[in-house]
């Protein structure tokens, strides 16, 4: 094979792709309008948090039912005031007085336990005209009167300890059953845990969001080159190998562009939201090394697979219909990605590492959620029969690529195929 | 020894027998004309010639060895389902083709100006492909044929949906291919342009090789032993067994025995004044229409 013709054919395909509207809206502008979106989201969230900020923070309480605790209270400027998340309490001998500084636009509103409390349960809120009725819903100041009034009710009538646990009934203490006896998980376990099996199901998706992506330009340039009917003069000029490889090779860098534009966005937002998060739980290095690796070898093994098959279709549709077969058996890992979650060196695993369709996702998944399962050898012997396979099935692709190109009209038999293929 | 040979070449497609036991030769500076009926299996033929299908018997030598990519460098060709990718600049689908065919970058795009320029096409160099008539893309497809200068240029029905200004025109370039000692391979339905351009022809029929030879071999071969001859003089009065021709002169039909240049010498004996005299040479549509209709 020449490498400046594949080289050339790389480039003309890759050329053609990314100057398409279709490719430059998929893979620039749909990250731009969706940062768009959710900057015009959080900014308008933003606004509004502010604006809320800037508002009052007082609130007004009136105690007609003579039942708060004055305790937590403390003199100031000759009020009783409680200064509780954020929030201050003004506590009143009268409602005229606080409904006056309500008014005034000092509080953001007032509540007024009532005379018969302790029969009805009821605390009236007063609002200002200009606040949203329920606007009170989203803050924690309702929580704070709750708990104001549970510990005003209780104190002094129970046990310290009962007291306590009817304000607060129970903490929950999480722990699994496992061989070892009963292990308690504490918080960062259970994230660690949502990270390993999270990353290996969005490294599955962003690979084979990746491979289709790709292959569907793929399916889409060989209908273009028939229904063109350039196919003689490109054979005419270069081997079946040399276009085969020319357009895998264009064709998979447009898809490998839009795949790094899309994961570099998404990455972006995901380290920018969980900086905090990446300081308590560990990042499964060793998939992410490998994963590039693994990208490129299943996408020309598969690749070049359906570009022979494509090639037998006669139109886009048809190409697309025979070419399924191969996406199927890809996304085979995440078919069963709960068992391979559940058991990722369990034989199915082990079985479908060496399998060069399932063998990029499976290693990924197993280094992703246990990489001390899963042996260096495996590895480099997985990464070994992908290699073969991917200059196995460019041999064979090119060989039913020159056939299929040609091919007009109905579908000859499979031996036919074969006969003319050799 | 033939830039391009096939010996006993045979092709199928499923029970299709597209090319039987074809054997001919195509030698360096003619322009050699591959004729046949559609569907007689001259595609096949020149994709065989080309490496672009494998026979399933015989050889196939170009430039005296195995077709390889080395040597198709040295090729060029115009299938006659033509082919370019329309969303493509005229410029940079010509400067592609050439690099496929193993220019360098720059050079592909100096000779896909130089091209355009030859054929008349240069204002469209950066219009798309679609927004041209189908005479400028067929004009386009025959500058990516030509710019490598190729040794040996397969074309493929070249004037097919050109108007008669464009036929001189590829008429020309042919022409002076031949000139510069390169050979041209073309086939096509037109038999005036035959005629007129090519100096060997093979006629495919049914996948079998069923004429080969020189053109002017041939079309004599083919020719009735008739002379037309312009006289003042009644040659029915000599007892010539004539009519009266379309042309004007007289339409004599001779013996087997007697030759064209002998009668004469016999009309010239006899006292006739000849104003003009002719053999009848058979044209190659007539042969065609007698060879493939005899066929079926």
């Amino acid at each position: 094979m020449r490498i400046q013709r594949i080289s050339a054919v790389a480039r003309f395909e890759f050329a053609s792709v990314v100057k398409r509207w279709s490719y430059l809206i998929a893979t620039f502008g749909l990250p731009v309008f969706l940062a768009l979106l959710s900057g015009t989201v959080i900014g308008a969230q933003t606004y509004f948090l502010t604006q809320r900020a800037a508002e009052s923070s007082e609130f007004g309480l009136v105690d007609e039912a003579d039942v708060i605790d004055l305790g937590v209270f403390e003199e100031r400027e000759g009020t009783r005031v409680w200064t509780a998340n954020a929030n201050e309490i003004v506590l009143y001998d009268t409602s005229d007085a606080a409904s006056r500084d309500l008014e005034s636009g000092r509080l953001r509103a007032v509540y007024v336990v009532e005379k018969d409390y302790l029969s009805s349960g009821e605390v009236r809120a007063i609002q200002s005209e200009k606040t949203p009725l329920l606007s009170m819903g989203g803050t924690t100041i309702e929580p704070l009167l709750r708990s104001l009034l549970r510990k005003s009710l209780v104190e002094g009538r129970l046990d310290h300890d009962v007291q306590e646990r009817v304000i607060s009934p129970a903490y929950f203490v999480r722990s699994r059953l496992g061989p070892d006896g009963e292990q308690v998980t504490g918080v960062d376990e259970a994230l660690d845990l949502l990270v390993r099996t999270t990353i290996p199901l969005f490294l599955g998706i962003l690979l084979l969001t990746a491979l289709l992506s790709a292959s569907g330009y793929l399916v889409q340039t060989v209908s273009t080159d028939k229904e063109s009917k350039i196919v003689e003069v490109l054979l005419s000029s270069v081997t079946p190998e040399e276009i085969l490889a020319g357009k895998l090779f264009g064709l998979g860098a447009a898809g490998l562009l839009q795949f790094a534009v899309w994961s570099s966005m998404v990455v972006f937002v995901a380290l920018t939201a969980s900086a905090a998060l990446a300081a308590v739980v560990s990042i499964p290095w060793q998939a992410l090394a490998v994963a590039p690796v693994l990208f490129i070898l299943g996408y020309l093994f598969l690749g070049s697979l359906m570009l022979a098959t494509a090639a037998l279709g006669a139109n886009a549709a048809e190409s697309q219909k025979l070419t399924m077969g191969w996406a199927m058996l890809a996304i085979l890992p995440l078919m069963v990605l709960v068992i391979l979650l559940d058991e990722p060196n369990g034989i199915l695993g082990q079985v479908m590492t060496w399998i060069p369709f399932t063998s990029p996702l499976t290693v990924i998944i197993r280094l992703a959620v246990d990489s001390s399962g899963i042996a260096w050898w495996e590895v480099i012997g997985s990464m070994a029969v992908l290699l073969v396979s991917t200059w196995v099935s460019i041999r064979i692709g090119a060989r039913l690529f020159r056939v299929g190109f040609l091919l007009t009209g109905s579908m000859p038999s499979l031996a036919e195929l074969w006969r003319q293929a050799r | 020894m033939g830039i391009l040979a096939y010996r006993g070449v045979s092709k199928r497609f499923g029970k299709h027998s597209a090319l039987e036991d074809v054997s001919l030769e195509v030698r360096p500076g003619e322009v050699f004309g591959l004729l046949g009926p559609n569907g007689a299996g001259k595609t096949t033929l020149i994709r065989i010639g080309l490496d672009i299908l494998r026979p399933d018997d015989g050889e196939v030598s170009l430039f005296g060895a195995a077709p390889e990519p080395k040597t198709l460098d040295r090729t060029a060709y115009l299938p006659e389902e033509r082919g370019v990718y329309r969303r493509a600049k005229v410029r940079e689908l010509l400067a592609y083709l050439g690099r496929l065919k193993g220019l360098k970058r720059t050079a592909a795009r100096t000779a896909a100006d130089h091209w355009l320029e030859r054929v008349g096409l240069s204002r469209v160099a950066d219009q798309r492909v679609e927004s041209l008539s189908k005479g400028m893309t067929q004009k386009v497809q025959i500058a990516a044929c030509l710019m490598t200068d190729p040794e040996l240029c397969v074309l493929d029905e070249p004037f097919s949906g050109l108007d008669p200004v464009n036929v001189a025109l590829i008429t020309s370039l042919i022409e002076e291919r031949r000139r510069s000692g390169q050979t041209t391979v073309l086939s096509t339905h037109m038999m005036h342009q035959v005629e007129a351009l090519c100096d060997r022809v093979a006629l495919i029929h049914r996948g079998r090789l069923v004429v080969y030879g020189q053109l002017d071999e041939i079309r004599r071969r083919y020719s009735p032993n008739e002379v037309i001859v312009w006289t003042a003089t009644d040659l029915l009065a000599f007892g010539v067994q004539a009519t009266l021709h379309r042309a004007g002169g007289w339409r004599v039909e001779l013996p087997p025995s007697v030759t064209p240049a002998g009668y004469l010498n016999e009309l010239v004996r006899n006292g006739v004044l000849i104003d003009r005299y002719e053999p009848l040479v058979a044209r190659m549509d007539e042969i065609f229409v007698s060879l493939v209709s005899g066929g079926r």
